[in-house]
């Protein structure tokens, strides 16, 4: 019985220690990730054609609000062609990597 | 000739209209009325849900404002204060944060 509850217990902590690695973002593997966002968000001043507006600035941003952004455009609440398209195939772990390279201090 | 001189003064009204200088004090004191609670005194908000504008590019600014003022981007939040901004508002704001120190251009 004293058994069957260690066991219980170390696999609920197990479960805890697996569910917040799948959700805490990691910059290092965000920065590899966001290779293709770098095209458009990592050159300053770089303006979005047709409408014409500068591609918004992510450096410091919030890493819970760009995965709620990220998301928007995934399920297309937001709508903006090129990143619906590039939203498409990330998961929510990708996403989370990502926000978490953008989020780390800028070096700019 | 009376034409000429007629089509000149508009363009020049029209180039005078365009680059008028935005009104950073109506600015400083309208998003202390509107965008601080949420937003932050600068921009830097505080809750992860809510983006930093602080430092973001005038141009996305303007644009992302006029959407949710015209319902093209969906935040029950947003849409009820970018309703009450005139065409004015939007382009003192916009020039306002983005002259806050905030967010940057990530870079490589």
């Amino acid at each position: 019985m004293k058994c069957m509850r260690a066991t219980g217990l170390l696999t609920a902590a197990l479960c805890l220690l697996l569910s917040s690695a799948v959700t805490a973002g990691d910059p290092e593997a965000g920065k590899i990730k966001a290779s293709t966002c770098m095209g458009c968000h990592g050159i300053e001043g770089l303006t979005n054609a047709y409408p014409t507006f500068r591609v918004p600035r992510l450096g410091g941003q919030h890493a819970e609000y760009l995965v709620d952004a990220m998301q928007a455009y995934k399920e297309g609440r937001r709508e903006h062609p090129a990143m619906r398209a590039n939203m498409a195939n990330l998961s929510e772990q990708d996403m989370r990597d990502i926000a978490a390279w953008f989020a780390a201090e800028s070096r700019d | 000739m009376k034409s000429v001189i007629a089509a000149t003064s508009l363009l020049l009204l029209a180039i005078s209209s365009s680059l008028q200088a935005a009104d950073l004090k109506a600015a400083e004191a309208l998003a202390g009325e509107q965008c601080a609670a949420c937003h932050g005194p600068t921009g830097v908000s505080q809750n992860p849900e809510w983006p930093i504008i602080a430092g973001q590019h005038a141009d996305y600014l303007a644009r992302t404002l006029r959407q949710y003022r015209s319902g093209e981007r969906e935040d029950p939040l947003m849409q009820g204060i970018a309703a009450g901004l005139s065409d004015e508002d939007i382009r003192n704001l916009s020039a306002w944060y983005a002259r806050q120190d905030g967010l940057k251009t990530k870079q490589y």
